[in-house]
């Protein structure tokens, strides 16, 4: 890989890199910690699927618990910690000046991480809200804010006071995430949490929030990453890139509409479901033109764009899955299945968590100065998270796809369905220890890398004549 | 995008307009949804829960119930959901208007529970069966044991007491008794009952295609 054809492009050596490393490997050391959490709290949810006796009589390990603290974990404290790290470092790298602020970073990340584990033991112990995707209790909720605030302030200055003229497609989905995200929290969490509205108004609310956060703040995030890196690991312009904005501003302005098809069927106005499957089409505009603008990833190379390769693959199937299985004749047999679960995992695992992990391959490097400490952990990582990925996902989609057949059937009792789901279930509780060895090798390979970058100031020039040896490539 | 006023500007309206669509806009349409009072039987529907009740509902959100059970039948023709006898009718947001957090949820690894109180009704002390599965648990549900306590008896035997045998008996001389968490999640779970038919819960679709093509 050494005599690959990349170039090393003006942003590879960069001053700018140096001055955020303490906050950035701060954040993306937690993100690491909370996924092997969340990861462990995934274990026990799905070992419960199978074997409802499993911890059952803890009462901080009921299914509802766990899994309200597997999603909060992973959320919260991976993809958010994760997320705000991609975020700030590529607003700082465009903005051309060195990220400002940092001091309020590292404050705001302690606090976030703190109101996190806060809200854990409160889940844990009862005081959990109700709504999906907001199950913190709405005590830490106001802390989770503020720390969130004080974290992103260092992005809104780097996005303030940027240096160039024009801006890139990057920046925008990256200043996107920043500004939606607290916009959201705080709207939901005043119309579910503080000033509660009436009766199944409350699970609408909740239905715009959750897709808020995944197509307004999570796959924001992620799309800042895949444009800023992609063109960088396959050494060319993005084609079409003059309809990079109209991608953009379809998912800003279409995407939270589409909340409302899981509730088809539902004790709610008929037109709330019928926005969502409208919207859901609508978006496959954005869906296409993320297409057209990074489909050179194919042409890329490195570890990190491996995984950013896979991570859109998942991405454009999840906007084609949404679109099919928001219509009623679809909706009517996977509603209320695994396969709805299945498909909430190759978003969040597949598209989402692929890309950050190829966003962490590319940005720690070159904050820390020094290449990542093992090739054999970074290939063995890939391995077994695709591995685990596809397990997941797999076993969840077949345990769906036979609930669902089963669902529509009187005569089949509950107890029988989940007794005859238990094979692909145990496969899920599989691909939950695959994953969770996966992520401790990419937390250690982590830990090592940066404990490394002692001498990593004298080194570091001497290896950014080589640009993707630094990403020590496992290709 | 060289203006960053414009750029901002068109962010919070991208939040604001989906915001003040989708949550404003139920609002609208939902927020002053009234009881319906039956004038036949001088009474408003649906009936509000009692206090017991009510506390319930909070067990049952604060021990996540929700992610394997929902609380929304769906329409006859739409599903299984009559057929299985978990309502003869569809859930309307009216059915909600008391509860102070609805638990709809979006996952059926158990029964739907929207009309669970109904059916349990029909068995002999609903309650007791109840505490019962939930003590024990069965092949498809947890045995919530932490919600119960196991105490000497003293005197009487509780009027609470579970009647239980085998592997499950408390030993001699003890008796399990619900905690009042437990006793207020089964006064919830009786309280669930969509048995009365609003005006606009009747079946839309004509009934007759809807049996004949789910099987």
């Amino acid at each position: 890989m050494i005599n690959s054809p990349t170039h090393a492009g003006p942003a590879e050596v960069t001053p700018i890199d140096p001055t955020a490393r303490g906050p950035l490997l701060l954040l993306v050391g937690m993100a690491l910690g909370w996924l092997l959490v969340s990861g462990t709290f995934a274990l026990i949810a799905s070992i419960q699927l199978h074997t409802p006796q499993f911890l059952a009589d803890c009462s901080w390990f009921t299914f509802g618990r766990t899994d309200a603290m597997r999603e909060s974990t992973f959320i919260y404290g991976w993809a958010g910690n994760a997320g705000l790290a991609i975020s700030l470092w590529i607003l700082g790298r465009l903005g051309g000046n060195p990220l400002r602020a940092t001091n309020w970073v590292v404050a705001g990340t302690l606090f976030w991480n703190l109101g996190l584990a806060a809200g854990l033991v409160g889940i844990a112990t009862g005081d959990m809200t109700s709504f999906s995707m907001l199950h913190l209790p709405l005590y830490v909720q106001p802390l989770m804010l503020f720390a969130y605030a004080t974290i992103a302030i260092s992005g809104v200055l780097a996005w303030g006071g940027r240096r160039t003229d024009g801006t890139f497609a990057a920046q925008w989905y990256a200043v996107a995430a920043l500004f939606v995200f607290p916009w959201l929290f705080s709207a939901a969490q005043v119309v579910l949490l503080w000033m509660p509205v009436r009766g199944t108004v409350q699970a609408i609310a909740a239905g715009w929030f959750t897709q808020g956060l995944w197509t307004l703040w999570l796959a924001p995030v992620a799309l800042a990453g895949a444009y800023y890196i992609v063109p960088k690991t396959a050494g060319r312009v993005l084609p079409s890139y003059e309809f990079a904005s109209l991608g953009f501003w379809t998912l800003l302005f279409v995407g939270a509409w589409t909340g409302g098809r899981h509730l088809i069927g539902g004790p709610v106005p008929a037109w709330i479901p019928t926005v969502g499957v409208v919207a859901c089409s609508l978006l496959i505009f954005h869906y296409s033109i993320v297409f057209l603008n990074l489909r050179v990833v194919t042409a890329s190379v490195g570890n990190a764009a491996q995984f950013i390769r896979l991570g859109l693959i998942a991405y454009l199937l999840v906007g084609l899955l949404d679109m099919i299985t928001s219509f009623r004749f679809v909706a009517e047999q996977m509603q209320f299945t695994f396969l709805a679960t299945a498909l909430q995992q190759l978003g969040l695992y597949g598209a989402i968590s692929m890309i950050f992990f190829g966003c962490i391959y590319f940005m720690i490097p070159r904050i820390v100065g020094a290449p990542w400490a093992s090739v054999g952990m970074m290939s063995a990582h890939r391995v077994a998270v695709i591995i685990g990925i596809l397990m997941l996902v797999g076993g969840l989609a077949a345990a769906g796809m036979m609930q669902a057949g089963d669902l529509l059937n009187p005569n089949a009792s509950l107890g029988d369905i989940l007794a005859r789901i238990r094979l692909p279930l145990l496969v899920v509780t599989f691909a939950q220890i695959i994953l969770i060895g996966a992520n401790l090798l990419l937390l250690v390979n982590f830990m090592k890398t940066a404990a490394s970058r002692a001498d990593g100031d004298v080194r570091v020039q001497n290896l950014f004549r080589q640009p993707s040896a630094i990403e020590a490539s496992a290709t | 995008m060289k203006n960053g006023p414009l750029f901002f500007l068109g962010l919070l309206a991208a939040v604001a307009i989906s915001w003040a669509g989708i949550v404003l806009g139920s609002h609208a349409q939902l927020g002053e949804l009234p009881p319906y009072f039956d004038q036949v039987e001088g009474q408003i529907y649906p009936r509000r829960p009692g206090g017991l009740a009510a506390r319930g509902q909070l067990v049952y959100a604060d021990l996540g119930c929700a992610a394997c059970h929902t609380q929304q039948v769906r329409r006859p023709d739409f599903g299984s959901d009559k057929a299985r006898g978990w309502g003869d009718r569809q859930s309307v947001a009216r059915d909600y208007i008391h509860q102070s957090r609805p638990q709809l949820g979006a996952s059926r690894v158990g029964p739907d529970l929207a009309n669970v109180g109904a059916r349990w009704e029909k068995t002999e002390n609903a309650a007791a069966g109840l505490h019962q599965l939930l003590y024990q648990g069965s092949s498809a549900h947890p045995n919530y044991s932490f919600l119960y306590e196991e105490d000497a008896m003293v005197g009487e035997r509780s009027a609470l007491a579970l009647n239980l045998s085998g592997v499950n008996a408390p030993a001699p001389g003890f008796q399990v008794v619900p905690s009042e968490r437990a006793q207020t999640l089964v006064a919830y779970l009786l309280s669930l009952k969509t048995t009365y038919d609003f005006p606009e819960s009747v079946p839309v679709a004509a009934p007759k295609k809807s049996q004949e093509t789910k099987k």
